[in-house]
C-alpha cells in the first residue's frame, strides 16, 4: 500500500505538493493556540503525592507567587537619599495592579515591634524617613535586631534593600516586572542597582528564551543546514524539497501537538530541533543516492525507483526503530518527557511520509536537462571524500581484528567515564552566566538570606499541636541542625516569631529570645504578635487550626544535590532525636520538588532508554532476522551513549535534565547509521555474489558517502545552538556533534570488521531477507 | 475655621443630627459631610457607655476559621469625641484573661495596653496607624473605635435604595495617605448606620468591603449586631456578632486604667 502511495506521488506530483502544502497549512493554523508553560511543578504528573503537598502547603500557608526586588548601593543603602527613593518606588509597586498590596513585605510596609522602657512600638520598619546618618544608623540596627526582618529586607552589611512583591498569578509576573524595572529605573542613579529575582521572574525569562530560541535557533540551524547541504549538493532546487519536509515535519509535529492542547513546555520546545535532524537524515539518503544513480541512467523517474527500492527498507527500519526508541519515553514518570517522547514519535513517522511522498514528487518536477547540467561538477567535487572513504573502508575491513580490540579499549574508558557522573541539576543554571537572571541569583543570594526555598513542616495530628512547647523546641533544635549547613542561609519559624515576642516584651533582654516553656505564656506570645500586627501574619508559619507548622529554609544554592545533603543532615538528626509524639516532619518547597523530579527523571530517563534500547534491539533482531546482526546494529548506539555521557561524566558536566533527555536523541539518530550500513551491505552481497570484501568497497561508496554527508549536515548544522543563552539548547547541540561523530565512526570503522568477523553467523539465513525488491529497476 | 462637630458635646449633636434627621419628605438633601457625621455619631457614639460580648470568627480564603470572644466595654468621655474601650478575652482558651484597652482620640495617636496573664505584664503599645488590624482580624482599629469626619472629605453621589431601605451613597477620600484611596458608604437615611462601605486602593481596585448583615434596635439605638468585613486580596474575612447589648449601663471612668486591666472587674464580664 505505502509503495502504491509513493508510484501515486510519481505519477500526481502536482497533486502531493499541493495536498502537502495544504495539509502543513490547517496544521500550521494550530500554532496561534500556543500556550507557553514554564512551571516547573509540571514536571510533575498533577497527583504526584509530593506535588500534591506542596499544592496543600501553599494554600494552608498562604504562599503566594513571589517577586524580589533587591536594591543595592556602593556607598550603603541606608542613607536618607537612598531609603526615599526605595520608599517612592515601594509606594510606585503598591499602585502596580497584580499585587498583592496587603501582603508586600518592605520597609514601608511590614510592622516591627520595637521596646522602649515598657513601651511597645508598632510601627512600619521605616515608619518615618531618617533624614540623617545617626536616623539611618538607628534604623539599620533596628532590623539588625530583629531575625524575622535582618537578611530578609536589608542585608547585614547595609549595603542592600529587599521588596517582597506577592502577585495574585503568574501570568502577571511579566507586567508587573516590566513595571518594577520602569520605577527602579527612574528613581536609581550612579553607584545604585536593582535586581529582579523570584521564581515567577525566572519562569518568565525561561518563557522569553524559549521563544526565542524557537524562534531564531531553530531557523539559524535551518539555515546552516541549507547551506551544508548546498555546499554538498550544489542544486537549490534539490535541497529546498529536504528543508521543506524538515519544516513541515516541524509544522505537523508542533500544530498536531499544540492542536491536541497541549502546553509547549521546555522539554517540547526542544521537538523542532530534534525532529529537524531526523527529518534531513532520510532525505539526505534519497538524495545521496539519487545523485550517484543518475548520472548513469538519465531518467529521473527510473532513477528514483532505484533509488527508494534501495533505500524503501532501511528508511522504514530506521524510522520504526527511531520512533520506538523515542516512544520509550512515554515510560519516564515525567508528563513533559512523555509528551516530548511520544510527539517526537509521531513526528519521525511523518518525516518519513514526507520523504518518500514530497521528495520524489519535488524531484519529478525538476526539469531532466536541469538535472543532468546540475550532476555535471559534483562528481568531482566529490571525489577526494570517495578516494579517502574507499581508503578507510579497507583498512577497517582488514585491521578487524586491531580496530575491535581498540574500540573495546575506548568503549571501556566510556564506561569508566560514566561512573564518575554526578548527578546533578538546578533549573537557574539552565540560563547562561552571564543572563540577567544567574547575576540577580547570584548578588541576591550574596546579600540575603537565600533565594532558594525548602520548607520543612510540622505536621501534628490534633489541632493547637504546635502551640506545644515541646513541639515549638524541637522546631528550634531542628532549625540549628539546619543551620549548621553552609548553603543554608536563614531559616525562620513560629519558633523564632515567639523568641522575638518574648525578647521585645522583656526590653530587648536577649535571655528572653527563647521559647517558653509554659503553653499558656506561648499562645499569649502569639496572640500578642497577631494583636500588633496584620491579619495574615502568622499564616505563613502555621495554618489556621494551629495543626502544622512550616520551617522557612532559605538557600543560598539550588543544586539539587545540595537539597539531598541538607535532607541527609535533618534525617541523620530525626533518627538520632525523633519528633514529639504525634508529630511527624515532610519536606516540600519548589527546591525540594525540583529534587524530586530530577530523582525521577534519572531514574526514569534511565528505565525509558534500556526499555527503549531493549525494544530498537528485538525490533533489529526480527527485521534483520539475525541476532547478530542485530546486536552490531545497537553498536553505534552504544558508542554514541556510552562515550558521550563518559565524556560528560569526565569533563565533570553535571547529569541534569537536559542531558538525561538527550540520550534518547541516541536512539533516534545513531541506529540510522547502523541500519543503513547493514541492509545495504546485503544488497551489495547480493550483486557481489556473496564477496563480503568486495561489497565492502561498494559500501564505501554511496553508503559511506550518505553517512558522513549525514553526519556533516547534523553535527555542524545543530553547532550554533552553543551559542544559545539556554542550556538545554546548548547541551542538545553539543551533543548532537558527539553523537553523529562517535556514531558515524562506530558504523564506519568498526562495522565492517565486525562484519567481516561475525560473518559465518549471519551469513547463512541471508538469502530469506533480501530487501524488499518491488520498486527495484536493475 | 474648621468645626470639627465631634468636639461638640453630645445632646448638642443630637440636636444637629435632628435638625435635618427626614422629617418632612421635601427636605433639602443635606450635605455629605452632615451625613458623614450623623452616621459617625449613630455608629460608634450611641448612648453613653455600652456593654457587649463579641463574638468574631476570622475565616480565611479556605474557610477554616478562628474564634475569639470577648467582652467589650465602651465609654464615650466627653469633649473630643475621645472613647475608652476595654476588651476582655473569653477565647481561644488559652489566651483566657488576656485584656486590651484603647483610650481613642480623635486627633492624635490612640494609647494602647495589653495585659499578658501567663507573666502578669503589661505593656504599653504604641502604634501611629489607625488603619492596623484590630486584634488580627480584617477590622482595623478605626473600623473597630470610628474615625474623625474631617480626616476624610465627602461627596454625595447619589441616593437608591438599598435591600428595601433609602440609603445614600457617599463617596469619602482620606486627606492624608492611608491603605486606601476612596471609600463608598451606603448609609441608611432613617438611622444613619451604614448598611455597606467599599474600600478602593490606589489603582482604584476594590480591596475590602464592610458589610452590616443584621441591624437591631436595641434599648432603643440602632445597632449593627452582626458586621462583616472583607478583604477582596486574600479572601480573608472576619463576622463580628455583637450580642448582649447593653447601652447606659453607668460604666465608671476609672474602669479603664491599668488596675483593671490586671483584675478584670468580674461585675461587667461575665
Amino acid at each position: 500500500m505505502i509503495k502504491r502511495l509513493i508510484e501515486l506521488s510519481m505519477d500526481f506530483p502536482k497533486s502531493t505538493l499541493v495536498v502537502t502544502f495544504l495539509l502543513t497549512l490547517a496544521f500550521g493554523a494550530q500554532f496561534v493556540k500556543i500556550h507557553i508553560d514554564t512551571d516547573p511543578e509540571n514536571m510533575l504528573s498533577a497527583d504526584q503525592p509530593d506535588r500534591v503537598l506542596y499544592n496543600e502547603i501553599k494554600k494552608n500557608f498562604g504562599i503566594h507567587d513571589l517577586i524580589v526586588l533587591g536594591i543595592t548601593d556602593e556607598a550603603g543603602a541606608f542613607r536618607p537619599d537612598t531609603l526615599k527613593k526605595v520608599a517612592r518606588i515601594i509606594d510606585g509597586i503598591l499602585k502596580i495592579p497584580g499585587v498583592i498590596t496587603d501582603d508586600v513585605v518592605s520597609l514601608t510596609t511590614t510592622n516591627d515591634v520595637r521596646a522602649r522602657a515598657g513601651l511597645l512600638e508598632v510601627r512600619r520598619i521605616m515608619h518615618q524617613i531618617p533624614n540623617d546618618a545617626t536616623g539611618s544608623e538607628a534604623l539599620r540596627a533596628a532590623i539588625a535586631d530583629n531575625p524575622l526582618l535582618s537578611d530578609k529586607v536589608a542585608s547585614a552589611d547595609g549595603t542592600g534593600l529587599a521588596i517582597y512583591i506577592p502577585i495574585v498569578a503568574k501570568d502577571q509576573a511579566h507586567h508587573i516586572g516590566v513595571e518594577i524595572k520602569k520605577l527602579a529605573r527612574t528613581e536609581l542613579t550612579e553607584g545604585q542597582q536593582f535586581y529582579l529575582a523570584g521564581l515567577p521572574i525566572a519562569e518568565d525569562s525561561f518563557g522569553m528564551e524559549m521563544f526565542k530560541q524557537m524562534g531564531i535557533m531553530s531557523p539559524v540551524s535551518g539555515m546552516m543546514i541549507f547551506l551544508l547541504l548546498w555546499f554538498l549538493f550544489r542544486k537549490v532546487t534539490l535541497i529546498l524539497p529536504v528543508m521543506a519536509v524538515a519544516m513541515f515535519t516541524v509544522v505537523w509535529g508542533m500544530g498536531l501537538l499544540i492542536g491536541l492542547g497541549y502546553t509547549v513546555h521546555i522539554m517540547s520546545s526542544m521537538i523542532p530541533v530534534f525532529l529537524m535532524p531526523i527529518a534531513v537524515l532520510d532525505s539526505v539518503h534519497i538524495l545521496s543516492d539519487f545523485y550517484d544513480r543518475y548520472p548513469a541512467i538519465g531518467d529521473r523517474r527510473e532513477t528514483l525507483r532505484q533509488t527508494i527500492g534501495e533505500l524503501y527498507t532501511p528508511m522504514l527500519f530506521t524510522s520504526l526503530t527511531s520512533s520506538v526508541g523515542f516512544a520509550s519515553l512515554m515510560l519516564a514518570p515525567i508528563p513533559p518527557v512523555q509528551v516530548f517522547g511520544a510527539f517526537v514519535a509521531i513526528g519521525i513517522l511523518v518525516a518519513w511520509l514526507l520523504t518518500i511522498t514530497f521528495i520524489p514528487a519535488s524531484i519529478m518536477l525538476i526539469r531532466e536537462d536541469r538535472l543532468k547540467s546540475a550532476m555535471g561538477h559534483l562528481k568531482a567535487g566529490d571525489s577526494d571524500l570517495t578516494r579517502w572513504l574507499q581508503r578507510f573502508g579497507q583498512l577497517a575491513y582488514r585491521r578487524a581484528g586491531v580496530i575491535a580490540v581498540t574500540a573495546a579499549l575506548i568503549l571501556a574508558a566510556g564506561f569508566w567515564g560514566i561512573t564518575r557522573t554526578v548527578v546533578n541539576d538546578n533549573p537557574v543554571n539552565w540560563f547562561s552566566k552571564g543572563h540577567e537572571i544567574r547575576i540577580a541569583d547570584n548578588v541576591m543570594n550574596k546579600l540575603f538570606g537565600g533565594t532558594y526555598m525548602a520548607y520543612l513542616v510540622l505536621e501534628g495530628t490534633a489541632d493547637d499541636d504546635m502551640k506545644r512547647p515541646e513541639v515549638l523546641d524541637y522546631m528550634v533544635k531542628l532549625q540549628r541542625t539546619l543551620d549548621a549547613d553552609p548553603a543554608v542561609g536563614k531559616t525562620s519559624s513560629l519558633a523564632d516569631i515567639i523568641g522575638q515576642v518574648g525578647y521585645v516584651l522583656h526590653d530587648s533582654d536577649s535571655a528572653w529570645r527563647k521559647v517558653p516553656d509554659n503553653r499558656e505564656e506561648l499562645a499569649q506570645y502569639l496572640f500578642l504578635y497577631q494583636m500588633s500586627g496584620d491579619v495574615g501574619d502568622l499564616d505563613n508559619f502555621v495554618d489556621y487550626g494551629y495543626r502544622s507548622a512550616n520551617i522557612w529554609i532559605q538557600m543560598k544554592q539550588g543544586d539539587n544535590r545540595i537539597m539531598a545533603r541538607v535532607q541527609d543532615l535533618v534525617s541523620a538528626y530525626t533518627t538520632a532525636n525523633p519528633p514529639p509524639v504525634g508529630i511527624t516532619l515532610e519536606w516540600s518547597g519548589l527546591t525540594y520538588i525540583n529534587k524530586v523530579w530530577q530523582d525521577l527523571m534519572v531514574g526514569g530517563m534511565m528505565k525509558a532508554i534500556l526499555g527503549g534500547f531493549v525494544a530498537v534491539l528485538v525490533l533489529m533482531v526480527i527485521l534483520f532476522r539475525s541476532v547478530s546482526l542485530g546486536v552490531l546494529s545497537m553498536l553505534p548506539l552504544t558508542f554514541a551513549i556510552t562515550l558521550s555521557y563518559g565524556l560528560a561524566g569526565f569533563v565533570g558536566k553535571d547529569y541534569d535534565m537536559p542531558i538525561a533527555v538527550v540520550s534518547s536523541l541516541a536512539l533516534g539518530l545513531s541506529i540510522d547509521f547502523a541500519i543503513h550500513f547493514i541492509q545495504r551491505c546485503r544488497s551489495c552481497l547480493a550483486r557481489t555474489n556473496g564477496d563480503l570484501a568486495r561489497a565492502n568497497q561498494l559500501l564505501f561508496g554511496e553508503t559511506a558517502r550518505a553517512i558522513v554527508r549525514n553526519a556533516l549536515v547534523i553535527a555542524i548544522g545543530f553547532l550554533p545552538m552553543v551559542f544559545s543563552s539556554l542550556g538545554p539548547y546548548k547541551t542538545v547541540g553539543a551533543f548532537f556533534a558527539l553523537l553523529m561523530l562517535f556514531s558515524s565512526m562506530t558504523t564506519l570503522g568498526l562495522l565492517p570488521g565486525l562484519l567481516k568477523i561475525t560473518q559465518g553467523r549471519w551469513r547463512g539465513n541471508n538469502a530469506a531477507v533480501q530487501p524488499s525488491n518491488a520498486v527495484k529497476g536493475d | 475655621m474648621k468645626l470639627n462637630i465631634l468636639r461638640i458635646s453630645g445632646p448638642l449633636l443630637a440636636l444637629i443630627a435632628l435638625t435635618w434627621m427626614p422629617g418632612g419628605a421635601t427636605a433639602a438633601e443635606p450635605d455629605a459631610r452632615s451625613i458623614v457625621a450623623n452616621s459617625l455619631q449613630a455608629f460608634y457614639y450611641a448612648a453613653k457607655d455600652m456593654r457587649a460580648r463579641v463574638t468574631m470568627r476570622l475565616i480565611n480564603a479556605q474557610g477554616q476559621e478562628r474564634k475569639r470572644e470577648m467582652t467589650m466595654l465602651r465609654k464615650n468621655s466627653g469633649e473630643g469625641g475621645e472613647q475608652r474601650y476595654y476588651i476582655y478575652f473569653h477565647t481561644p482558651s488559652d489566651v483566657k484573661g488576656t485584656t486590651f484597652m484603647v483610650w481613642k482620640y480623635l486627633q492624635k495617636e490612640d494609647d494602647r495596653w495589653i495585659f499578658i496573664p501567663a507573666i502578669k505584664l503589661v505593656r504599653r503599645i504604641a502604634a501611629d496607624d489607625k488603619r492596623s488590624s484590630f486584634v488580627g482580624s480584617d477590622f482595623t482599629h478605626e473600623d473597630v473605635s470610628g474615625r474623625s469626619v474631617d480626616d476624610e472629605t465627602h461627596s454625595l453621589l447619589r441616593t437608591e435604595e438599598m435591600a428595601g431601605r433609602a440609603v445614600y451613597v457617599v463617596e469619602s477620600k482620606p486627606k492624608a495617605q492611608s491603605d486606601y484611596a476612596r471609600r463608598l458608604s451606603w448609609i441608611d437615611q432613617q438611622h444613619g448606620l451604614p448598611l455597606k462601605e467599599e474600600y478602593f486602593d490606589t489603582r482604584d481596585e476594590k480591596v475590602r468591603v464592610f458589610t452590616a448583615d443584621q441591624v437591631e434596635q436595641v434599648d432603643g439605638h440602632w445597632t449593627i449586631t452582626v458586621r462583616t468585613m472583607k478583604n477582596l486580596q486574600t479572601g480573608h474575612r472576619t463576622q463580628t456578632r455583637f450580642t448582649d447589648i447593653k447601652y447606659d449601663v453607668g460604666l465608671k471612668q476609672n474602669l479603664f486604667s491599668e488596675r483593671y486591666l490586671r483584675n478584670p472587674p468580674r461585675k461587667w464580664i461575665r
